[in-house]
Parts: C-alpha cells; structure tokens; sequence
C-alpha cells in the first residue's frame, strides 16, 4: 500500500460523510412535509455505512485495510407522529394528519458528528501529504 | 562483514518508517470508518514490533547460511501484528473507533515518521561526508 493510495481511505470517509450531510439536509428540510410522491408524509432517512476491504489478496497489512461504502439509503421505518389539524390541506376525515416522525434535535446532533467526521478526514489528508513530503526530503 | 550502509540500525531505520507508514494508512482506515456500524479500531503495537525490528540481534533470529537467502531478520514490511480494539459495551453500534485517540495517534505517528526519516537523513549525511574525503558540500 503507498503513501499516496491512502488519499483513497479518506476519500471514501470524506464521501460517505457528505452523503451523510446531504442526508440530514434533507431530513431537516422535510421535517414538516406531509405529502411525498409515494403518498403518506416524508420518511427519516440515513445512509447505511459498510467497511470494504480494499485488497483481500494483498499481503497481511493491505488486508486489514478498509475503505467506507454506502450500502444505500434507508429509510428508518418509524410511524409517523399524528396531530389534529383539520384546516390542513392534508387532513382525513377526522382532521388528523400525518407529519414526519423528525425530531429536529436529533438531526442537529447528526450534523455536528458529520461535520466533525469530516474535518477527521480532511485532517488525515493534511497529515498524508505531510508525510510524503518528507519521504521525499529523506537524504537532502 | 558489518558494513556501516546496511547494518541492523539502517536496515531497522527503513523498517520502522515502514511501520509508521502502515500504521498511518491504518489510522486514515480508521477514520474513514469512524461511523461504520461494527467496525474495529485496528492498530499497530508498537513497542512490541519495533524491538523485533531494531533489536533483531537480542532477540531469535533466522540466520542466512547461504548467500541466496532472503533476508529473514523481520525486514518483510508486511509482516506485523495488527491489534484489533474492542468495542466498549456502551458502544451502541459495535464501533470501536474514538476520533480524539485517531487523531492524536495520526500527528504522533506524523512526527515519529518524520524524526525517523530525519534519522535516515543524518545517516546519509554523514556517509556522504565520509565520501567526499571530509569535505562538507
């Protein structure tokens, strides 16, 4: 594994933490949207994270080497939480409707931990370079 | 014949920048999976491998009775212990990666790699003197 192939590591931190971002974004977004194309309010969504060998053939420490991929994005299955409020647009019958089971703490927390994952990352970066610029410096 | 080029401590020297690279990769792996549900914090234990690396003449070592053998005195780069750190119960997805120790691990082994590499350097440095017949430059 060469110094430079680890920029691919904290690539795919760096993307799995923006999508994570993204997605937060659009959970905070739709914190309040009753109405989705698939019928019913807006469901919670996350991105599943799975840790991916980079080379199972490679030699003993290439193989304890993984990279982040996003299995997909899932949607979290909570029931939505029901208010009365007949005058909405999306009522029933009965004036109950249905909003996104969001809580809006819950995501501020998420974003702070993705932004802090982030900067992980970036850091890491940062250090690589460093470390191949003095690989280079070795013998001047 | 010990000759100063490639004795024990130059040939443990490229050993441990080896070392301090691999455990690099393996912190920005760590870092990339700070939020992969299971994922173990993998790190390098290295005041066990690096006495193995410098310290091959105290220790047991394979000797080379031939002059076609390969070195065997723990110069294989990939071989090392890579030590897998648990969970803790309170752990809620089985992660075993805390950013704070990553992060102070990743600039430690930034600066072991770079008094290493400078090492490295003075060593050269000096052979370069001794072969330019005492004069510096």
């Amino acid at each position: 594994m060469d110094l430079l192939d680890t920029f691919g590591i904290s690539a795919s931190g760096l993307t799995a933490q923006r999508v994570r971002l993204q997605t937060v974004a659009s959970n905070m977004a739709n914190a309040r949207t009753t109405r989705t194309e698939d019928g019913g309010p807006y469901e919670r969504r996350m991105p599943g994270f799975m840790a991916e060998q980079i080379d199972p053939f490679g030699n003993q420490l290439d193989r304890e080497l993984s990279k982040v991929t996003i299995t997909g994005i899932e949607k979290s299955g909570d029931d939505p939480i029901i208010v009365y409020d007949p005058g909405h647009p999306d009522a029933d019958e009965e004036g109950y409707v249905e909003y996104p089971n969001i809580n809006i703490l819950n995501e501020m927390v998420d974003l702070m931990s993705t932004s802090r994952s982030y900067e992980a990352n970036t850091k890491a970066v940062d250090v690589t370079k460093q470390m191949a610029g003095q690989a280079l410096e070795i013998g001047r | 014949m010990k000759t100063f080029l490639f004795d024990t401590l130059h040939n443990g020297l490229g050993r441990v920048l080896d070392l301090r690279r691999s455990q690099h990769t393996l912190t920005v792996a760590n870092l990339a999976n700070a939020d992969t549900p299971g994922y173990k914090a993998k790190v390098i234990p290295f005041d066990t491998v690096l006495s193995e690396a410098v310290g091959g003449s105290e220790g047991v070592a394979l000797r080379q009775t031939s002059a076609l053998h390969l070195d065997a005195a723990g110069m294989d780069p990939s071989r090392a212990d890579v030590e897998e750190i648990e969970a803790p119960p309170w752990s809620v997805n089985g992660n075993s990666v805390v950013a704070e120790r990553e992060s102070m691990r990743l600039n430690e082994n930034s600066v072991m790699y770079r008094a290493v590499a400078k090492g490295v350097s003075s060593r050269m440095a000096l052979l370069r003197y001794a072969a330019a017949d005492g004069k510096s430059g």
